[in-house]
């Protein structure tokens, strides 16, 4: 038997062993928390009730709603479309293909902005992107799209031009002006979850 | 971090050269290592050769252990692997099959690749009957599919289902390794050399 | 330096150094592409496609080729397609460089050319066979799946390697006096 192979046999074992030895090793998944800081200060989190309307409407594909609060709160009102995740939930297994779609932007909401936020918080540290926040919760969305009001006849062009989309709005949604106009409203298609996959497919590889 | 592919680091044209580049280096290495000649792949059951066994287990061995270090070092996402899924039933008889064609044609379908390419003519028998070989898998596909899927255990690694861990296990794997290395060495030198 | 020269032919690479290398090469695919070696994947491709050019319409409608079948996409255009060309421009290279490229059939002498011919026609139809229903060969999924510790590639290896050792016995006539 010759040394050089004597040698390879020890370098196998050896660094096989080393493995069994090494320390666990922290969950590096998570985003470091300098980086997390920057993040939670940026604005561009937050979005409008006023945007989210408009692409609702639009029927933009690439936004998919997630209600965080109860699921009897979101049984008395939701916004269409949206899906329900209840906050105690919100970290269990299941959800991580709806809240980690390629491309789709996953808007969080609850009544205020609090438990959105926290909502937030927990998902983005996983490292998820494309996540926001509906700045206001429903009870912004309420007094904005469902049930507007129009602005003192003093106030700019621009605030008139968006209760006119405010109004606009609110009959699409079924608010204060839908039964006003002929309500002809339709429902919004439930979002199509396209469930990213674990493992990439590479079938029959060899 | 990788793989690089599934970061999108690395774009579809590029992807498709460096396919080019990892299969060169794969049929160089196989022919360099005598995988191109029948009779030495074969030498590995009847104890004349045992290069075939010596170079899959120290490739596996050194394949495991670099991509568990790679993945606790952070340099490879180790989770997003493709992880070859396990239908036992279909893997132990398609094994089986395969070893039958392995014993009676003298190659397997990487190495009859690499002696079609040095010009040897029962590589390309073999490559051809390969051909044959899964034309008719497809036209019987429809009777065998229940046992296609049977024993379906997902994407299941071999230390998950003896509940120990990877580090553990390629540890005992490096010490049978070993040990085969040794056996092997052992028993070619009491078999009657066959020249070829 | 004479012996070697006359020997080239038959001057391999030490095993282990093979294995080493190719342990690399293994770790260098799943670095890049997430996923192992392959060599039936290519021939498979080639076999969808020559199918579909031949009766146009089947490939899609047959179930197991529809499976990879996709429309906008040429099967042909697949990475494992690619590594395969790949691989014979490679074992060609190392083939040449060696001196070993001559186009001849390899037997043990005490059997026939044409029986040896019959002998791999035959292991290539099981093993195209096999290696469909295993979902991989040698390399796709006994090499390439122990690589990250598969137990399907361990099951496949055990299955070809074991049953290739029981029934050696039976077959031995084809290989050694």
């Amino acid at each position: 038997m010759s040394k050089r192979y004597i040698l390879l046999a020890v370098v196998f074992i050896g660094s096989a062993f080393g493995l069994v030895v090494l320390p666990d090793k922290h969950d590096t998944k998570q985003i470091p928390a300098e980086k997390f800081l920057i993040e939670i200060y940026n604005p561009a989190r937050f979005l409008s009730t006023h945007q989210i309307a408009k692409r609702l409407i639009e029927r933009d594909p690439s936004i998919f709603l997630v209600d965080v609060r109860t699921p009897s709160e979101f049984e008395e009102y939701s916004i269409p479309g949206a899906f329900n995740i209840p906050l105690e939930h919100i970290l269990d297994e299941e959800w991580v293909d709806y809240l980690s779609q390629d491309g789709v932007d996953v808007v969080l909401y609850s009544n205020g902005n609090i438990y959105a936020d926290q909502a937030w918080m927990l998902i983005a540290q996983q490292g998820i992107k494309n996540l926001y926040i509906m700045k206001g919760g429903v009870n912004q969305w309420f007094s904005t799209i469902i049930q507007p009001v129009e602005p003192p006849e003093t106030a700019s062009s621009e605030a008139f031009d968006l209760y006119a989309f405010e109004k606009a709005a609110s009959i699409y949604f079924g608010g204060s002006f839908a039964n006003i106009e002929s309500a002809t409203t339709t429902p919004i298609k439930k979002t199509v979850v396209v469930r990213k996959k674990k493992k990439k497919a590479a079938e029959g590889g060899c | 971090m990788g793989p690089l592919t599934y970061f999108g680091e690395i774009s579809t044209e590029w992807n498709y050269v460096i396919a080019i580049f990892i299969g060169m280096a794969f049929g160089y290495i196989m022919e360099a290592s005598g995988f191109s000649s029948s009779r030495k792949l074969i030498g590995v059951f009847y104890g004349y050769d045992f290069a075939v066994i010596r170079v899959f287990i120290t490739a596996t061995l050194v394949a495991i252990i670099g991509l568990l270090y790679m993945g606790y070092f952070g340099w490879i996402d180790y989770s997003v692997l493709f992880v070859h899924p396990t239908f036992i039933f279909s893997a132990t008889i398609g094994g089986i099959i395969m070893g039958f064609g392995f014993i009676i044609g003298g190659f397997c379908p990487g190495t009859s690749l690499c002696a079609l390419a040095i010009g040897k003519l029962d590589g390309w028998v073999f490559t051809i009957a390969l051909f044959i070989g899964i034309f008719i898998y497809s036209l019987v596909f429809p009777l065998i599919k229940p046992y296609y899927n049977m024993g379906d255990m997902g994407h299941i690694t071999i230390s998950e289902y003896l509940n120990m861990s990877n580090a553990w296990f390629t540890f005992w794997f490096a010490i049978i390794a070993v040990a085969i290395f040794y056996v092997t060495s052992v028993i070619r030198k009491k078999v009657k050399e066959v020249r070829y | 330096m004479d012996f070697w020269k006359e020997n080239k032919t038959h001057i391999y690479w030490n095993p282990y150094f093979g294995g080493f290398m190719l342990g690399l090469l293994l770790i260098a695919t799943f670095y890049i592409t997430g996923r192992g070696l392959g060599a039936t994947g290519g021939t498979k491709s080639a076999v969808i496609t020559t199918v579909d050019k031949v009766a146009p319409g089947y490939a899609k409608e047959s179930s197991y080729y529809s499976k990879y079948y996709d429309e906008e996409k040429n099967p042909m255009n697949n990475w494992l397609v690619f590594e395969t060309i790949g691989m014979i421009a490679g074992a060609f290279l190392s083939g040449a460089l060696s001196g070993r490229v001559k186009f001849r059939v390899q037997h043990p002498p005490h059997i026939s050319s044409n029986k040896r011919l019959i002998y791999a026609s035959i292991g290539g139809l099981l093993f195209g066979f096999g290696s469909q229903f295993a979902r991989g060969c040698t390399s796709g999924a006994a090499l390439s799946g122990s690589a990250v510790l598969s137990l399907g590639g361990f099951i496949t290896m055990a299955g070809i390697f074991g049953t290739a050792y029981i029934v050696a016995y039976f077959f031995r006539k084809m290989w050694i006096n």
